[in-house]
């Protein structure tokens, strides 16, 4: 019981640094910070899983826990910083809001989490906090989706999202079956690259990786039915 | 001699139309050709050479025949001075009305085969004509056919052979009406003209020579002596004989003679007191016309006769 | 067991009919339509043991006691089978010719094997979900096959058809789900035992559903507005399968859900369909004979035949509620055989317009003429199907046109005067698209077949192929025999009959077609005798009296005028102009005039002429509806602006809501 305890506060710990990271996305004007806070993000998930893994000695989170560090970790967050490189997108996240705003709309999100939850789902061992933090990281990642205009920064806010989602599985089951976490792991890696092959074509064609732009494909064919 | 009578129809025919032309003459203050005439024109018809356009095809060296068999089909299957016979063939008369309808839909045919405008314009005036009058001829016939319970002629002029009935009266009207649409006459067409603009029938008939002419010709005035009959069958059977007996046929055939030519005297009063009609004033006419009919069928549901 | 054999023979040519060109595309065009020509006389035969011999189980899947695929026969389905089988025979040997050239063989071949198959799903489905399913695959492959060549008009066609098409589903669907409800039967069998626990207004309802589900893909005339448009957009072949057989699906679905499983109704149920087949006749004819378009044209005209079998069938149906069983047969049977004969000559003129077409490379009469002596045999045939659509004695429509005159008349005798009313009126508008039907004919017979050729296209036309002809020839047969052995024709069917209207009309000899009731027969094999004897008779005494024929040929008379042009012949518009002024007020039709002069007001230079009509439903009807839905749309479009920002907003909005009120 004491040892599940201290376990928990570990653990608690380590969601509210996931939070952190995602609240922090909402002030990152440089792109390459963005990156660097996805990459935060995936370590923390992993020490999260590490955290089970070690204290019941449970060899799927072993493999669980450094196919997350391996693909998330490490693979997606370099292809990530090669795209940046690459397409000289290091500055200008260039949100349609304000940094302010957009702290304050991520805050409100979190309280309304914690609030419609607090009664909810009784979190079974794992974590009190963690199925509310994963729930309010994916809603964040959702709104970093709105608010930005590059299709990278997009990107980053699907990611989080799916971190998200990770956790909220991994806090409501204590672990998915490997071979539904590796599907999963691997349906992220061929998301980012297609969209990453996606961020060069879009470049490619419309010298602009500005989804603002997007609207104009849509008048066009709108144009073209009438 | 009931299976044979309807070479009545076939030989008189002509002198019917003869009649017409005579009394219509006499109107006019003319002394007008002799009643024979329309067999001296047939006759020199059938031994004059013709002249066929080279556009035609076969359809036009056929139409004449089939015109002219399928009017004396309709010739056999009508009662004329008997009804005893129209039992054992079909005398009824919606294949009545259909078979004249082979003979018009060839007409209409042929007169487009030369590709001549007038056969054209002909062809589309008469279509026009024969679209308005055959909903009111049919509706003439359901009325006197409901009464009568069957839609075979021969035992319409059976069963009514005593008195008209309002809806019988109505009727009539509406008939006579659609049979001077239906055999070209004034106010609808004008049987003597030649004049491009106003013929109907003869518009189609233009490219026909020699024997064929005279076949449609013939044709013609068989159709004009049958639906003469028709509306004597339906409306006036009286005299009818009902079976082969030699006496009654006699006398049949004295009353229908004597009804045919009253017949010929309205069709020639109404030919010389009316003046022929714009074809786009035709719809009136015959839309009155169908009011009528459609008088007849009512008063025949409310009153029940 | 035989039948079953039969059954399974004639399934799997099909099926393979529709595999082989898959595989072999290059050597399909033999086997896609020689196995479909077998597979067609198998069906035909399985048909007629249908129809002589006892209903037939013939195989169920069963997923769940309530879901599952039963196919079962009866004479009704009989009828439809044969029907589909003859016109699949005579279309299939048209093929072979007719896809010689086409683009995209191997697919044509599989749609076409697949289609016909889809049919005769729906004719032998025994239960609701079986049905259901037949009928969607048969609507999708249609649609496909509409939209087969690829071009504008056919997509705007097809996608007008898939729309109607399921508007009409939906109807069905709901009309069924109905029944379900109220029965607790998915199986038709078992709707019909438990019809008695609906109660009438419920019946009611079913009743309009089904006639407007099953009527749109009739084309019943409000609905029909998709099927000028489809028909002609697909190949020849198919148009002739189309019209000839799919929309009959139709009827076999009113006949099904309506006189079969809900059984004698109110007499009002039997007017409304008599009133609808009148309005769909007069209409479909009068747009027919404005449309220059062959194919177009012919699909119009199918429209008032699907009226004039409703006619039938509604007066059918006005009898039987009216007690009078016998006549109800005969009324039935009239339905019925207009059914067949539409079949045959609608199907026979479609595959002529075919072979024109072919041959022209256009669909515009005004582009045609003359082709009687450069198609000799194609005209031929198409004059038979001309003749027997016009209800011409010695041919097919007539006998069913006369029967469908009888049954109008016999509905005077029912108790309402409204019923005594409607039916003589409705017999005065089925004369009047009989008179119709003749000047509509007349026109593309004359304006296409006859005078000169009007374009180039129409001079160097050719006679089609052998198998083209033949596939015409056995149908314009079919057409003659028809017409003149009305008897057995009906002796065929009358297990249908009876089956519908718990009655026989077997009153009827060899040729002769007799009604005891009203003491009338008709003998079209003695009119066939007597006439033939009279003509030559007449050919003989003409040649006697008048002696050796003597014939000049020249030019037609030109009124002087040296050079007689075929710009000159009186033209596909100028034929109906008449029709058009006499009706101006149900065509709404505009004339514009454009008149430029070299000098005015004596010498014109040009003049432009136009004439349109107005199509009342689609214009006063569906544009409205259409436009209403634009611009609901216009304003729901501004929700999906396109833009993704504003598309995942969406996505957090709900997101947010679900967490609030979740809670």
């Amino acid at each position: 019981m004491e040892k599940s305890f201290d376990l928990s506060l570990v653990n608690d710990f380590i969601s509210v640094g996931i939070l952190l990271t995602a609240i922090a996305l909402n002030t990152l004007e440089r792109l390459e910070s963005c990156v660097k806070a996805y990459t935060y993000n995936s370590w923390l998930l992993f020490l999260l899983i590490l955290v089970p893994a070690v204290t019941t000695n449970n060899p799927h989170l072993y493999v669980a826990a450094s196919l997350t560090l391996a693909t998330k970790g490490i693979v997606i967050p370099l292809f990530l910083r090669k795209i940046v490189y690459q397409q000289k997108l290091v500055h200008q996240v260039q949100p349609y809001i304000s940094n302010l705003l957009s702290l304050t709309l991520s805050g409100i999100l979190i309280t309304i989490v914690y609030a419609s939850l607090s009664k909810g789902i009784s979190v079974t061992g794992f974590s009190n906090h963690a199925l509310k933090i994963s729930i309010a990281v994916i809603l964040i990642g959702l709104l970093i989706m709105i608010t930005r205009r590059k299709a990278i920064t997009m990107v980053v806010g699907l990611l989080f999202m799916e971190n998200g989602l990770f956790l909220t599985g991994f806090s409501l089951t204590s672990g998915m079956p490997v071979i539904i976490e590796l599907g999963i792991l691997f349906d992220v890696l061929m998301c980012v690259i297609i969209l990453g092959v996606f961020i060069i074509q879009i470049r490619h064609k419309f010298y602009s990786v500005d989804l603002d732009k997007s609207t104009t494909i849509h008048d066009q064919l709108t144009t073209l039915k009438g | 001699m009931e299976n044979i009578q309807f070479i009545i129809i076939i030989f008189f025919s002509p002198l019917i139309q003869g009649i017409i032309k005579k009394l219509k003459a006499n109107f006019q203050g003319r002394v007008g050709s002799s009643i024979f005439q329309p067999y001296y024109d047939l006759m020199r018809l059938f031994k004059k050479e013709m002249v066929v356009s080279h556009v035609t095809s076969w359809i036009f060296r056929v139409a004449p025949y089939i015109v002219f068999v399928s009017t004396t089909m309709a010739a056999i299957m009508v009662p004329v001075i008997t009804t005893k016979s129209t039992y054992s063939i079909t005398g009824d008369i919606i294949v009545l009305i259909y078979v004249f309808a082979i003979g018009k839909f060839f007409m209409a045919l042929a007169a487009l085969d030369a590709g001549t405008a007038f056969g054209g314009e002909g062809s589309s005036r008469e279509m026009m004509v024969s679209i308005l009058v055959e909903p009111m001829i049919m509706l003439c016939i359901f009325t006197t056919a409901i009464a009568a319970g069957s839609t075979n002629l021969a035992v319409i002029a059976e069963q009514h052979n005593t008195i008209l009935t309002p809806s019988h009266m109505l009727a009539f009207f509406a008939f006579m009406i659609a049979i001077v649409a239906d055999t070209g006459r004034i106010p609808v067409d004008n049987p003597d003209t030649h004049l491009e603009l106003t013929m109907i029938h003869e518009g189609m008939l233009l490219e026909y020579s020699g024997r064929y002419l005279a076949l449609m010709e013939w044709a013609h005035y068989m159709k004009q002596m049958l639906l003469f009959t028709i509306v004597v069958d339906m409306f006036f059977p009286l005299g009818i004989a009902y079976n082969g007996g030699m006496s009654e046929i006699a006398v049949s055939f004295a009353a229908y003679g004597i009804k045919m030519i009253f017949l010929a005297c309205v069709m020639s009063i109404v030919e010389s007191t009316r003046a022929k009609l714009r074809v786009f004033e035709l719809p009136s006419l015959l839309g009155g016309s169908f009011a009528l009919a459609v008088l007849s069928l009512l008063t025949l549901i409310m009153i029940g006769r | 067991m035989t039948s079953m054999y039969i059954y399974y023979f004639g399934l799997l040519l099909f099926i393979a009919g529709a595999i082989i060109p898959l595989i072999y595309p290059q050597k399909m065009k033999r086997f896609a339509y020689i196995f479909p020509t077998v597979g067609a006389c198998a069906f035909a035969a399985f048909g007629m043991y249908l129809l002589f011999d006892h209903p037939l189980d013939i195989s169920a899947v069963s997923i769940t006691p309530l879901l599952g695929f039963v196919f079962r026969g009866d004479a009704i389905s009989g009828f439809f089978i044969l029907l589909i089988s003859i016109l699949t025979f005579s279309v299939s040997v048209y093929s072979m010719g007719y896809t010689k050239n086409m683009a995209n063989k191997g697919v044509m071949g599989v749609l076409f094997n697949t289609f016909i198959l889809s049919m005769y799903a729906v004719i032998l489905s025994g239960n609701v979900i079986t049905f259901l399913i037949s009928w969607e695959t048969m609507s999708i492959i249609s649609y496909l096959l509409v939209t087969f060549d690829r071009e504008e008009e056919s997509a705007s066609a097809g996608l007008l058809y898939a729309i109607m098409t399921h508007v009409g589903t939906a109807f069905i669907l709901t009309a069924f789900l109905l029944l379900y409800k109220y029965t607790g039967h998915m199986d038709f069998a078992g709707i019909k035992e438990a019809t008695n626990d609906i109660p009438a207004g419920i019946k009611t309802i079913v009743f309009v559903f089904a006639v407007i589900g099953f009527g749109t893909k009739a084309g019943i005339v409000p609905l029909h507005t998709w099927l000028p448009r489809a028909h002609p957009a697909a190949p020849s072949n198919i148009s002739s399968l189309m019209s000839g057989v799919m929309i009959k699906t139709g009827i076999y679905g009113i006949l099904r859900i309506v006189v079969d499983i809900l059984g004698v109704g109110p007499e009002w149920w039997g007017i409304a369909i008599i009133v609808i087949g009148a309005m769909s006749a007069v209409l479909g004819i009068l747009y027919a004979l404005t449309e220059n378009d062959m194919k177009r044209f012919l699909a119009y005209s199918s429209i008032e035949n699907i009226g004039i079998i409703l006619l039938g069938i509604g007066a059918s149906m006005v009898l039987a509620s009216n007690g009078l069983h016998t006549l109800s047969a005969i009324a039935m049977t009239a339905g019925l055989y207009h059914t067949l004969n539409h079949t045959l000559f609608k199907g026979l003129l479609f595959l002529g317009a075919g072979s024109v077409v072919h041959a022209t490379h256009s669909k515009n009469m005004e582009e045609m003429g003359g082709l009687i002596k450069l198609m000799p045999y194609t005209a031929f045939f198409f004059l038979i199907g001309s003749v027997s659509i016009c209800a011409l004695p010695l041919f097919n429509g007539f006998v069913s046109e006369w029967l469908t005159f009888q049954a109008l008349l016999f509905d005077f005798k029912s108790a309402s005067a409204v019923a005594k009313l409607i039916a003589p009126m409705s017999g005065a508008a089925l004369a009047f698209t009989g008179a119709m039907a003749i000047a509509c004919f007349v026109k593309v017979f004359g304006i296409s077949f006859l005078g000169m050729p009007r374009s180039q296209h129409a001079e160097n036309a050719k006679e089609t192929s052998t198998s083209m002809l033949a596939g015409m020839g056995f149908l314009s047969l079919f057409c003659l025999l028809t017409g003149i052995f009305p008897g057995h024709t009906i002796k065929l069917f009358s297990s249908s009959v009876f089956l519908l209207t718990g009655a026989d009309y077997s009153s009827s000899g060899m040729g002769i077609l007799s009604m005891r009731e009203i003491s009338s027969s008709i003998s079209p094999l003695s009119l066939f005798i007597v006439m033939i004897s009279l003509f030559i008779a007449a050919v003989f005494l003409v040649r006697i009296f008048g002696g050796k024929r003597k014939i000049t040929y020249g030019n037609s008379w030109d009124s002087g005028i040296p050079s007689l042009t075929s710009r000159m012949q009186y033209t596909a518009t100028a034929f109906t102009n008449p029709i058009r002024v006499t009706f101006k007020k149900i065509y709404l039709s505009k004339r514009h005039t454009k008149v430029s002069y070299a000098l005015k007001p004596y010498f014109a230079k040009a003049i432009e002429y136009r004439d349109d009509i107005t199509p009342f439903f689609e214009k006063y009807i569906y544009q409205p509806v259409t436009d209403f839905i634009h611009s609901l749309a216009g304003k729901v479009k501004h929700l999906q602006s396109g833009d993704l920002h504003l598309y995942l907003g969406y996505i957090l909005a709900t997101l947010i809501l679900l967490l609030i009120f979740w809670s």
